[in-house]
């Protein structure tokens, strides 16, 4: 079986290495992607692209995605929930959770900073937020799993409480752009903040939606760690 | 792309393709585990050589960190044995 696998391999590879010609450049854009080059800072006012395209002309599709996150952390704490914590009780040796303890602000701050600056720089709501889960995944993993549930942002209790606020936040937003009169999730026809490209407060609704959907996946990312570390 | 950058791509490629198939071949589980984070990395280098930096930040997040700690958990948490 492990045969037909690297032969599969071997074949995909050459697929892979065939296709670095056909790679396309930049000249030659579709209708939709050079309106979305041309057209894109001035109808969202955000310099980044990519969370232009995510947060403003297809932030339904963000909503679903969302979702998503939010359906399997829901199965995943009742799949897991009946169980009893026994292991990682104590956590790692005094030296670990020290070095821990220096660095730890360190990711958070990164995690909020990639979060907050989505809508000029690369990164976004789901990045930081993954960030921000990891570092949650690396204190149950240095701390033991009792300190976790101990912590008043980090506990199980609470990371649920903030899923759910970064989920009516995000369904709140796209609420406001249907009572202004506009569609669903409409960003500066809704009478969003503009604000000049490129500064920290601009962009409308895009760093609002960016903060949403990152407390919902870094409360949600380790609420499914939590049940799978949590359980016997 | 010049010819340097080209280059530099192929290398990332090969070593894609190679750890892949350790990621595959290695018995031990957790071994494979490591050999996909590689994978992973690797894949973070193209991204950024193709100029996707957003791709490259999930990628470098989700697949080096997040699914690595998943899998680890999960190894942690059964008998290591395989028919």
């Amino acid at each position: 079986m492990k045969y037909y696998c690297v032969l599969l391999i071997a074949v995909l590879s050459l697929v892979l290495f065939l296709s670095l010609q056909d790679i396309p450049v930049a000249q030659d854009l579709m209708p939709a992607s050079s309106h979305y080059v041309n057209s894109g800072v001035r109808d969202t006012g955000a310099t980044n692209l990519v969370n232009a395209i995510l947060f403003d002309y297809r932030g339904f599709d963000t909503l679903g995605e969302a979702t998503v996150i939010f359906a399997s952390a829901a199965a995943f704490k009742m799949l897991f929930s009946h169980k009893r914590i026994f292991s990682f009780r104590y956590g790692l040796s005094p030296i670990v959770k020290t070095g821990m303890g220096i660095y730890s602000p360190f990711i958070f701050i990164f995690g909020i900073y990639v979060i907050m600056a989505g809508h000029i720089s690369p990164g976004g709501g789901f990045q930081g937020g993954v960030i921000i889960a990891s570092l949650s995944i690396l204190l149950t993993l240095v701390y033991g799993l009792w300190y976790k549930v101990r912590r008043t942002v980090f506990s199980p209790a609470i990371s649920s409480n903030i899923e759910s606020i970064g989920g009516f936040l995000f369904l709140g937003i796209g609420l406001t752009g249907i009572l202004t009169g506009n569609y669903f999730l409409s960003n500066l026809d809704a009478g969003f903040f503009a604000g000049t490209p490129g500064h920290m407060f601009s962009a409308g609704s895009i760093p609002i939606l960016n903060i949403a959907s990152g407390l919902k996946v870094a409360a949600g990312l380790s609420i499914i760690f939590y049940s799978i570390a949590g359980g016997e | 792309m010049n010819l340097l950058l080209s280059y530099i791509y192929y290398l990332f490629l090969l070593l894609l393709v190679i750890s892949a198939v350790f990621s595959i071949a290695s018995k031990n589980l957790l071994c494979s585990v490591i050999f996909m984070s590689l994978f992973n990395l690797f894949m973070v280098i193209i991204f950024l050589l193709l100029q996707a930096p957003d791709v490259a930040m999930a990628e470098a997040v989700v697949g080096m960190g997040f699914t690595t700690a998943l899998f680890i958990i999960t190894i942690s948490k059964t008998k290591e044995e395989e028919k």
